[in-house]
């Protein structure tokens, strides 16, 4: 199927997609003027701006099959209410209870049906997919969903307009998320992917052959409780070994550096026991915290430790208190590649805190240029503009899998159909498909 | 960016270019010349001008995302409700918070460790009761796909959770803030119907006579109507014992009669709570008592129901598996009758295979897209 879905800023067309073109046609959007124009005319542009928006990629006829003049609506009850009152309150008068001083006793916000138009749309695979914030646009949602990336209730799903039912749980693969949401590459990182990929053979048997050289040294230290910082030393060598291809030049020095430094550590703590102990506690605790398989993950998060201290573009992600956490990080690094005493007594609880939630969320984000997208993983420009779940989907982001609860409804005063139209454009759409036009 | 080169020459050139073929020119006198001339050439590149413009300006603020803060197209137009309304011309819909990460594992934690029922979590926590089972097999997969070390999505799970408004687990002791209604009541689609429907004012009209009045049943017996107190006493009647619901109409037409609110919100048991609170304002342990004693009689009943229902389905499904196979056969008694196959016996509803009647992926215009998918 052909891409018809340009986002063209001479027509300002609204989709569902997060580009920073659809984010400035949204924000210039005016709905069409409606003096001097028909009914009919009306409610044709109504249509039209609303259906480049809602379900672009499902045929017209289509379409107008799945609709359904009748919208779902509830209507939350409170129980106090209705304990007070068998409804005859309600009743009374002239059937809707008794006017006070000239208002009506009950009052209720109007329910916006006609934003439900599109409703049977969000059933769509393709759709929830891209409402769980699984995917950067509709199209490419549509486009896991046919690569095969997707999976509903377990079972592979290759029909983007398989329509969910209530409970169905579907799941797309985290890298394809990550893909979606993250930051694309740069042309250097892409290079160095493209440098990775040849060279990773290669990168196997040096590494086979490092880490057969490199045991010896860090056997040398005896104490017991510093078993997890000859772990650390252990397993930044055979990072360092087996991403020579993919680490620039600047990296790698880093982390030789961090090599050398907890060698340092690790050497001196022979006569200085105060120092072995607060960087014991540091990293038995983050361990602790990690309760991750120390022999798999430890090694992204030796990879960022030494990252911190001379870049600070690692975590753009995370602002201001992230950025604290590293300099603490950073601080405390560097004094140990310094050859001073580290003072992790020095740091606070709370400053302790954040580093450590530093340390696991580089942790989890690791450099790796084989990746599709840019590494350590950032959230793409413009993202949060159109950040929103709506609650009719239960969406678990670390696993990328969502299940669909059950089928919008509209209750007085919201709608959960998300539709950057209103009222004005919403209710002459809903009229044009029904049957009996109005 | 830099404005795009019209190669093409505008069709306001072309009268002047009829001796020699737009190709053969030049490549130099014509693009002087649709420089000069160009007029559609000029407003794409303003509009681009424009973007890019708006983007390095006002729209420079949502490129990247505020920790802990929602940053909306509506941020830009100061509006009140900038912090909840993602799109600026539609002030119906609401970006609701979803369930914070910890508030998700608590769930986790007094279901399934706690085994606690999921209406006393739902009540507690106000979480429906859909979104409960949903988040127990979220958590339930993560803890699957954790053990067997695959990638997890981390870094986006925290960026999504500071990009858009989420409920926090309340600190232990205090109260948990409601992450949604609970009681929501669907709208019954015979309640769409206006109804003019005269009552004697000596009389109360509650509502399940109203519920009566919509699903056109004949109006209670005075008697009947006497002895419910409160609709809700309908309600611990009717979990106890479904079929104690009326039913108008015959045959097809056959539809059970409109139940009222009070039956038909999740919860019903909240109501008579409620009202045991109201009756008896300076008792607390003793409405406690009566209501932990309702849920669990409640409880016993759909507990009951259920299991009879499964053995009812039991007793009718006969499967048969052969050795080494991995199909189970479901045997049904095949009735043989008009509705069953159709007049000829060829219906495309009827069982087996039919002689001359294409196979159903084979007729033209089937659809073989999935309807659902067994979990």
């Amino acid at each position: 199927m052909r891409n018809r879905a340009t986002t063209t800023l001479s027509k300002g067309k609204i989709r569902q997609s997060w580009s920073k073109y659809n984010l400035y046609n949204l924000n210039q959007f005016r709905s069409p003027p409606t003096t001097n124009r028909t009914f009919f005319q009306q409610k044709w542009s109504a249509k039209a701006v609303s259906r480049a928006y809602h379900g672009e990629q499902v045929g017209e006829g289509q379409w107008k099959r799945m609709f359904n003049h009748r919208i779902r609506s509830v209507i939350p009850m409170n129980t106090s209410d209705l304990a007070a009152d068998d409804g005859s309150l309600f009743s009374s008068g002239r059937g809707s209870g008794l006017e006070k001083e000239g208002k009506p006793a009950f009052q209720t916000r109007p329910t916006p049906y006609t934003s439900m138009a599109f409703a049977p749309l969000e059933r769509r695979l393709d759709v929830a997919i891209f409402r769980a914030l699984f995917a950067s646009s509709a199209r490419q949602a549509r486009q896991f969903v046919i690569h095969g990336a997707v999976t509903v209730n377990g079972q592979k799903m290759r029909h983007p307009s398989y329509l969910l039912n209530p409970g169905d749980l579907f799941q797309v693969e985290p890298d394809r998320v990550l893909f979606a949401t993250g930051t694309p590459k740069t042309k250097l990182e892409r290079r160095e992917g493209r440098l990775a990929q040849r060279k990773e053979p290669e990168a196997e048997e040096e590494a086979a052959k490092a880490e057969e050289v490199e045991e010896e040294p860090t056997e040398s230290p005896k104490e017991s409780p510093k078993e997890t910082l000859k772990a650390l030393l252990s397993q930044a060598k055979t990072i360092m070994s087996t991403d020579k291809g993919t680490l620039p030049a600047k990296r790698k020095q880093e982390l030789r550096g961090f090599q050398k430094a907890v060698r340092r550590v690790l050497s001196r703590s022979a006569s200085s026991t105060v120092l072995t102990d607060n960087l014991e506690a540091q990293f038995s605790q983050l361990t602790l915290l990690l309760n991750a398989k120390r022999s798999e993950k430890k090694e992204p998060e030796d990879n960022k430790n030494d990252k911190q201290p001379s870049e600070e573009d690692a975590p753009p992600t995370d602002a201001a208190a992230e950025a604290a956490a590293s300099d603490k990080l950073s601080e405390a690094f560097e004094q140990a590649t310094l050859g001073e005493e580290v003072d992790a007594s020095e740091l606070s609880d709370e400053e302790f805190d954040t580093l450590k939630r530093a340390l696991t969320q580089m942790r989890d984000n690791p450099i790796d240029n084989t990746k599709p997208y840019a590494t350590p993983w950032r959230p793409r420009d413009y993202m949060s503009a159109f950040a929103f779940i709506p609650r009719y989907l239960e969406v678990n982001q670390n696993i990328c899998a969502a299940v669909y609860l059950r089928h919008p409804v509209a209750r007085p005063g919201s709608a959960e159909v998300p539709t950057p139209f209103g009222e004005s454009i919403a209710t002459p759409a809903y009229g044009w498909y029904l049957r009996r036009r109005w | 960016m830099a404005p795009r080169v019209q190669t093409r020459v505008s069709n306001a050139l072309l009268p002047y270019l009829t001796s020699t073929s737009i190709s053969s020119l030049p490549s130099s006198s014509s693009q002087c010349l649709s420089r000069q001339f160009s007029v559609t050439a000029a407003s794409q590149t303003k509009l681009r001008r424009q973007m890019f413009e708006w983007l390095s300006t006002d729209g420079a603020e949502l490129k990247h995302h505020i920790p802990g803060e929602t940053n909306y197209v509506t941020r830009l137009k100061d509006s009140p409700m900038s912090a909840t309304r993602p799109f600026p011309n539609n002030p119906n819909f609401v970006s609701e918070s979803v369930l914070s990460e910890e508030l998700r594992n608590e769930v986790y934690t007094r279901v399934v460790e706690e085994k606690k029922s999921v209406r006393a979590v739902s009540m507690d926590l106000g979480i429906d009761m859909k979104r409960i089972g949903a988040v127990v097999r979220l958590v339930e997969l993560e803890k699957r796909q954790r053990e067997q070390g695959k990638h997890l999505a981390l870094p986006y799970a925290r960026a999504i959770h500071e990009m858009i408004p989420t409920t926090p687990l309340a600190p232990p002791g205090e109260r948990q803030t409601y992450h949604e209604p609970i009681n929501d009541l669907p709208a019954h689609p015979l309640t769409g119907a206006q109804i003019f429907y005269p009552v004697s004012e000596s009389r109360p009209f509650n509502r399940v006579e109203a519920g009566r009045v919509f699903s056109s049943a004949p109006a209670l017996e005075h008697h009947e109507a006497a002895e419910i107190g409160h609709p809700s006493d309908l309600a611990e009647k009717i979990i106890e014992d479904p079929r104690a619901i009326g039913w108008v109409g015959k045959g097809n037409n056959a539809r059970q009669i409109l139940q009222p609110a009070d039956v038909r919100i999740p919860h019903p048991h909240m109501v008579a709570l409620e009202r045991d609170h109201i009756a008896h304002p300076n008792e607390r342990r003793a409405v406690a008592e009566r209501q932990t004693k309702r849920l669990e009689r409640q409880d016993a009943a759909e507990q009951q129901r259920r299991e009879r229902a499964q053995a009812r389905r039991e007793k009718k499904l006969q499967t048969f598996t052969p050795e080494n196979s991995r199909f189970e056969y479901r045997i049904q008694e095949t009735v043989y009758t008009k509705e069953t196959t159709g007049a000829d016996g060829r219906a495309p509803w009827a069982v087996g295979r039919r002689y001359g009647v294409p196979h159903r992926d084979r007729t033209r215009g089937e659809v073989k897209i999935p309807t659902r998918v067994e979990a």
